[in-house]
């Protein structure tokens, strides 16, 4: 354990998630938001330390884990959507106020969990950041105790979760008995003369189950939907921004960097979940009626898009997810953040809700219309930008351009459903006027969203230069 | 100097700008949408007379690096092409401004999209970088999207949305065949012009993928037959002011890229498709004629009217000389003016009678001799009627495929009758005959509407007269332009 230094932000992240469950014991019920508070500051804080590191530009390996700028940059990710999602819990009433210390730590491990995913290079330690994860997850989902869909939400995914980390267990004990060794660095560096024993495709197929599951990759995708609409909507965001991303994050290292899927021969099985991914994802969205299930959808039809990049597995389709990546973030976080404006006022999470909104309140609309089309792919929004780049490497592969199509026909049967929510807000008539209010916390949430998703869109060239940084860097 | 960003920014500002304003202060709104677009068609004006008329060159050319990482710049730069269709499309938008002054219904939201949808449409025009175009061109999808879909007609939803798809279907195929344009291209680059000289490098297997795909785009604007089903929906649904845009700068946008990136970046494909395209033009001249002639209603009449007319253009551009080229290219100008004020005409009678049943008239010539004297000259020069705008362009366009083409010429003929029958048989049911009492009670143009068509009537008579006012603007590019497909 020599390089345990390179863990501090997870173990900082750690134990301020252990010191607001503590103090969330002794603080009075009228003070308790304070909490929320103590958890975006502790989180900002690992994001600081984060960003000093990548401009140092330091990397190192442990045993176990890594430290380069790919990780750096999921780890940014992450700690942005918690910082976010914190925010937005801040006035969201379903969290009874006693529970907001188990709340915070629970989100802040969860991070913690995916930031140590993010570098994991040893499977037993991917597996442990893994359940980290899911059980902190878990929790959260079902976290609304008076709504029995919260229950429903949280058992199933629950129960897919736990089938998920028994199927990646097996794989890794596969993996372990073909190679002899749980540690990729290892591996990668030891020998390729493994590559045809099934054993240890097979074990590769099932560690790519388990992260299929977590990413909500058809066809095990199931548990979202209803993990997604049961959750407190916060968590929601969370779930479909950061464990996400962290799941695609480490399953980019390993399946492109570590142990290319070209020489697994998994590379049309890859492509053709993708393909399915981005399909069903989109079509089963077209029949949404409750914005939280319509979200879940698209996110599982991002996805999709996301995985062309990871198929091409080229630096420009891996830079194309890690732009895609941080395109996402911003965008589906401040899709959350409005749906969420719009429930807290309406009451409902029903697409129903959205009617007439744009005379009630002009500048939330456009905003939402600008998330709806960054998610659509929509110029000049950061959407546009990072479809640009997944189908511009499967364009240049030419073996690919197949999903480049099939992705260019989603995007257009996905252009229906949310401009339908578009439709909604500004083409329907309702008789209240009255405007609907976000209170400071949120409205800097859709704040710095939008603004983001603009910039991102008109100025790429900044995360550009970064994403290109992290993919050519080697160790 | 940066006088075509200013030219694309201005409206942008404008919008901005009326998204400050409260909702509730519809003279200030208002006022602000005129002075944004008069301002633009102030900068565009002074364009046209700062434009050196003799050279084919690229002018006013900006080039600033915008994303480095794909090699894509903001670049860009007029020739007597983008300089006509710019000044087409800052009047047409400053007249429709004006001409919708008489909406009521959430003002400022509608000049807000109306003047984002101005910027898009200018920066399509001008941009030579193909990303910065393409970005221009989705630009142009939203608020059209809202514009239909809020203060449409009654089936403004499905019209809205069916023109979006239909269109962004186009343009996501024409992304991936400027994708495959950039990574055959060598350094990878989008610069249009510097694609046009090595376009011709291309193997033609891939020039046709390339050019299909593109064409996809291009074509489902124009529209040209088989996807023209949109159009007549959009049209007739869309309030007035923005029909005018639709139909006089938006389809546009189609023959011009065909014109500016499809014939100069693809040569060899180009001749390759010529076959097709010479039979499709001719389709959307005949059937679009026909088409025409089976409606009831005026303003459907006039969207099929716009499937023929671009079918001429269309025809003019598959003759792969000066002659059809620029006829192409006055075609779309005039079509844009003649049509533009059709548009607005056809609006101006709905506004006071609310239907537009060609039967339910009759007998107006009389009591709106203003009203009728207008419509009649539009009318003749969208039939093609020497002395008025839309005799040069189809002229042309006809004297310029018929050494290349000559029986699909002669068919195409059959078009230019049947136009004249419908117009002709329009203005006897609508101005001539007995007059229906039923509109008694009704008023000539007002201010507000003279000022919006009487503009493009006068150019219509002064194009007609003397065309070289255009010609010579865009002449020598369009020779450029054809000695390129040679």
């Amino acid at each position: 354990m020599t390089n345990i230094i390179l863990l501090n932000p997870e173990i900082i992240l750690a134990c301020a998630g252990l010191l607001i469950l503590l103090a969330g014991a002794f603080i009075g019920e009228n003070r308790a938001k304070l909490l929320y508070h103590l958890g975006t500051i502790s989180a900002a804080a690992v994001l600081g330390m984060i960003i000093t590191q990548a401009a140092f530009s330091a990397y190192g390996t442990g045993t176990m884990w890594i430290l380069d700028p790919g990780a750096q940059l999921f780890k940014f990710v992450i700690l942005v959507a918690t910082i976010l999602t914190l925010l937005l819990s801040v006035n969201y009433s379903a969290i009874q106020p006693r529970h907001i210390g188990t709340y915070t730590a629970l989100l802040l491990w969860a991070s913690c969990g995916m930031m140590f995913l993010s570098g994991a290079m040893d499977l037993i330690y991917l597996l442990i950041s893994l359940e980290l994860i899911s059980i902190s997850c878990f929790i959260l989902t079902g976290f609304e105790q008076k709504n029995p869909r919260s229950a429903e939400g949280a058992i199933k995914y629950f129960l897919m979760g736990s089938l998920s980390t028994a199927v990646t267990v097996y794989g890794i004990s596969l993996f372990y008995g073909a190679t002899g060794t749980t540690n990729l660095l290892a591996y990668a560096s030891a020998a390729d003369l493994h590559l045809s024993d099934p054993a240890y495709i097979m074990g590769m197929l099932f560690i790519l189950v388990g992260f299929g599951f977590k990413i909500s990759m058809v066809p095990f995708h199931f548990w979202a939907p209803d993990a997604y609409e049961g959750a407190p909507t916060p968590v929601t965001a969370y779930l479909s921004v950061a464990s996400k991303l962290a799941a695609l994050g480490a399953m980019l290292r390993i399946f492109t960097v570590v142990i290319p899927h070209g020489s697994l021969n998994l590379t049309l099985i890859i492509a053709v979940l993708a393909a399915l991914t981005m399909t069903l994802g989109n079509l089963t969205a077209l029949f949404q009626t409750n914005i939280k299930r319509l979200l879940a959808y698209s996110s599982i039809a991002q996805a999709g898009y996301m995985l062309i990049g990871l198929v091409v597995a080229d630096p420009l389709g891996r830079e194309g997810v890690l732009f895609y990546s941080l395109a996402y973030l911003v965008t589906n976080m401040g899709a959350f953040a409005v749906a969420m404006v719009v429930a807290g006022k309406t009451g409902s999470y029903e697409l129903d809700a959205y009617n007439g909104l744009a005379r009630r309140s002009l500048g939330l609309s456009i905003v939402m219309v600008m998330f709806l089309l960054s998610l659509a792919g929509i110029p000049p929004l950061a959407g546009f930008v990072a479809k640009f780049y997944v189908f511009s490497s499967a364009v240049n592969s030419q073996h690919y351009l197949w999903l480049a199509v099939l992705g260019v026909l989603n995007s257009v049967v996905s252009v229906y459903y949310y401009m339908n929510i578009a439709r909604r807000m500004f083409f329907t008539e309702r008789k209240d006027f009255s405007a609907v209010e976000t209170d400071i916390y949120t409205t800097g949430v859709i704040v710095f969203t939008s603004a983001a998703t603009l910039l991102m869109g008109l100025l790429p060239q900044t995360c550009m230069r970064i994403v290109k940084d992290c993919v050519s860097f080697h160790l | 100097m940066s006088l075509l960003s200013l030219i694309v920014f201005t409206p942008l500002a404008g919008a901005l700008l009326i998204l400050a304003i409260p909702g509730t202060r519809t003279k200030t709104i208002q006022g602000a949408a005129l002075a944004a677009t008069s301002l633009c068609m102030l900068l565009s004006g002074y364009l046209y007379f700062a434009f050196d008329k003799t050279t084919a060159a690229m002018q006013f050319v900006e080039r600033l690096p915008w994303i480095p990482a794909f090699n894509i710049n903001y670049y860009m730069g007029a020739d007597g092409l983008s300089v006509a269709i710019v000044i087409l499309t800052a009047l047409l938008t400053l007249l429709s401004t004006i001409y919708s002054f008489n909406i009521t219904l959430r003002v400022k939201e509608f000049f807000f999209w109306f003047l984002l949808l101005e910027a898009g449409m200018l920066g399509v025009f001008v941009s030579l970088d193909f990303f910065l175009f393409y970005v221009f061109w989705e630009l142009t999808l939203v608020p059209m999207y809202f514009l239909i879909g809020v203060w449409g007609g009654p089936k403004k939803e499905y019209a809205a949305i069916k023109f979006f798809l239909y269109t962004l279907f186009g343009s996501l195929f024409m992304l991936l065949g400027m994708l495959a344009l950039y990574f055959n291209s060598a350094p990878h680059t989008f610069d249009m012009l510097e694609l046009a000289r090595q376009g011709s490098l291309l193997p033609l297997n891939m020039q046709i993928w390339i050019f299909l795909a593109l064409y996809l785009g291009f074509a489902i604007k124009i529209p040209a037959f088989p996807f023209h089903t949109w159009l007549p929906l959009a049209h007739v649904e869309a309030p007035t002011g923005v029909s005018v845009i639709l139909a006089g700068v938006l389809l546009k946008m189609g023959t011009y890229g065909i014109m500016r990136v499809s014939f100069p970046v693809l040569p060899a494909a180009t001749k390759w498709f010529l076959p097709f395209l010479i039979v499709i033009a001719v389709i959307n001249i005949v059937y679009g004629a026909f088409c025409a002639m089976a409606q009831k209603d005026l303003k459907k009449m006039v969207a099929y009217s716009s499937i023929n007319h671009m079918g001429y253009c269309m025809l003019g551009m598959t003759a792969m000389t000066a002659i059809g080229f620029n006829g192409a290219v006055m075609q779309m100008i005039t079509h844009g003016l003649i049509t533009g004020s059709l548009f607005l005409l056809v609006g101006v009678i709905y506004d006071r009678a609310h239907t537009r049943d060609i039967d339910a008239f009759g007998g107006l010539a009389a009591r709106f001799p203003v009203y009728a004297g207008l419509m009649i000259i539009q009318v003749m020069a969208s039939l093609g009627l020497p002395g008025l705008a839309g005799f040069v362009g189809e002229f042309l366009c006809f004297l310029g495929a018929f050494p290349a083409w000559p029986w699909y010429v002669a068919v195409s003929t059959i078009g230019i009758i049947v136009t004249a029958a419908f117009f002709l048989r329009m203005i006897e049911k609508v101005f001539l005959g007995p007059f229906n009492e039923k509109w008694a009670g009704l008023k000539d143009m007002n201010f507000r509407e003279l000022v919006a068509i009487v503009p493009l009537a006068v150019l219509t008579l002064v194009i007609g007269i003397w065309p070289r006012f255009c010609l010579d603007l865009i002449d020598p590019t369009i020779t450029y332009l054809a000695s390129m497909m040679k």
